[in-house]
């Protein structure tokens, strides 16, 4: 992160926000969504966390460590979305050019359903930790410092999900070994 | 099979590297919209440090945003009036309707806002219609669709009236794989589509119904509680949006469901061979009176 235009937005610059909004918000909201799994509340979350950020900006001792700093105002605004009711919005919105309607589907489709569930099922706080460290490739220390928690609490979050993701995939093949059983 | 923990989270990474990353534009927009009135919170350590700055880089700073707030701004002024394909005359909608007089003039949709008690004018697909709203607490969206304003769980609740309408349905919503071959052109070709997409159940229908004195299908939906991914991503139909009419952009735009146990319903209208599609959507847990003015709505449409 450019270290300058976290300085100049400290002391107030909007123009430098709105550059370094432009710098990091497909990140935030790419963690975002991948915490929430759902993309209307990780715009909103994503959101919240960008006004934060503009807020609390001059409370930041050191502009180095400002990417570790937004992750976990981050992480906040992801709770606060995920205990918020629902409001309708419009459920309409454009299909990537990159994901195209095809006949074949996802290569995985059971897989990625199985995770899905399985994430779901997850809290939070626990989601939060397989993001950071899993998406965002952030060794177990920078987990904990971003989430302002002990890094064994860390572990035992990460070990926790990960054997709950793990429970999602097998649940797969179960039915099968079942069947084969019979 | 047994998986080893590094299959597990060779698999784990693969899945997350899987979804959007682009923040939208609008969001982005909203959140320098609100900087000028979102006051910064002041360390002490800060406030020791600003009166280092000299006069002419807080000059150079201040002019920086003032023309990013200005431009900004122009984008918004200037984006507000892209592919505005209506009349900027806005109907006034009916104070209080007691005794539904005449529509309000015709627009495309009625403009953002609350909306009134009464009736209100839209034109969908060249097809001009009016409804009638029993009760003060339903908002427009600007565009096709009306929000019942409770805002939240479980007695929100939400309208749309589509045309262009659906092309058709998803055969597997949450991989966006599209029915094959598609829905025919008729109105029972698409509720035969529309009730049978997987992820949600048919709760009744197709049926034969009339809407604004034209025939219709209804088809009354409920979003499984066991769909594979999240209710934002189970994608229920589309429509090619050539003209970016709804989703800004000259593609596939899609439908996606809001809630896990929403209640969707359909009516299919048949205006003349003009397909008009009517959608009233409710959350789990809604009461018997978000269902009856939703029908109340539909009853009250006259095709002008």
């Amino acid at each position: 992160m450019d270290t300058d235009l976290v300085v100049r937005a400290q002391s107030g610059d909007e123009g430098a926000f709105a550059s370094l909004a432009v710098a990091v918000g497909d990140r935030l909201h790419a963690v975002a969504h991948r915490i929430l799994r759902d993309i209307d509340l990780a715009e909103d979350a994503t959101q919240q966390a960008l006004l934060s950020i503009w807020r609390d900006l001059p409370q930041l001792r050191d502009p180095a460590r400002f990417d570790a700093w937004s992750y976990r105002l981050l992480v906040r605004a992801c709770y606060a979305e995920s205990h918020r009711d629902r409001r309708w919005e419009p459920n309409l919105r454009l299909l990537p050019a990159d994901e195209p309607i095809t006949a074949d589907g996802y290569s995985s489709v059971v897989d990625r359903d199985q995770l899905e569930r399985g994430f779901r099922r997850l809290s939070i706080d626990h989601r939060a930790v397989v993001v950071l460290h899993h998406y965002l490739d952030l060794p177990l220390d920078e987990v904990a410092e971003t989430l302002g928690i002990p890094a064994g609490t860390v572990r035992s979050r990460l070990h926790h999900a990960m054997r709950g993701l793990r429970a999602a995939l097998d649940a797969d093949a179960r039915p099968t070994t079942r069947k084969a059983a019979q | 099979m047994s998986r080893t923990d590094r299959d597990v989270t060779r698999v784990v990474r693969s899945w997350l590297e899987d979804g959007v990353t682009a923040l939208p534009d609008r969001v982005l927009d909203a959140v320098l919209d609100q900087l000028p009135t979102t006051p910064q919170r002041r360390s002490r350590w800060a406030a020791r440090r600003r009166p280092n700055m000299n006069n002419s880089l807080r000059i150079g700073l201040a002019a920086a945003a003032v023309v990013v707030i200005a431009f900004i701004g122009y984008q918004l002024v200037s984006g507000s009036n892209v592919g505005g394909p209506g009349p900027a005359e806005t109907p006034t909608p009916l104070p209080t309707g007691t005794a539904a007089p005449s529509p309000a003039p015709a627009a495309d949709f009625p403009p953002a806002g609350a909306l009134a008690i009464g009736r209100h004018a839209l034109i969908r697909g060249g097809v001009p219609f009016s409804f009638e709203l029993p009760t003060a607490d339903w908002s427009s969206s600007g565009n096709p669709w009306i929000n019942k304003d409770a805002g939240v769980t479980p007695e929100g609740a939400a309208m749309l009236f589509w045309n262009p309408d659906p092309d058709n349905v998803f055969a597997d919503p949450c991989a966006r794989t599209a029915l094959s071959p598609p829905a025919g052109p008729t109105a029972a070709d698409l509720a035969a589509a529309m009730s049978s997409v997987p992820g949600t159940d048919l709760v009744s229908g197709p049926s034969d119904v009339t809407v604004g004195g034209y025939p219709a299908k209804l088809v009354v939906l409920t979003v499984r509680e066991d769909i594979a991914c999240s209710p934002t991503g189970l994608y229920l139909w589309y429509f090619e949006d050539e003209a970016g009419e709804l989703c800004g952009g000259e593609l596939v735009c899609g439908r996606y469901a809001t809630a896990l146990g929403d209640t969707i319903r359909v009516w299919i209208v048949d205006v003349d061979g003009e397909r008009i599609v009517i959608e009233g959507e409710t959350y789990r847990g809604a009461g018997p009176e978000v269902e009856q003015e939703i029908q109340q709505i539909v009853a009250s449409i006259r095709f002008e």
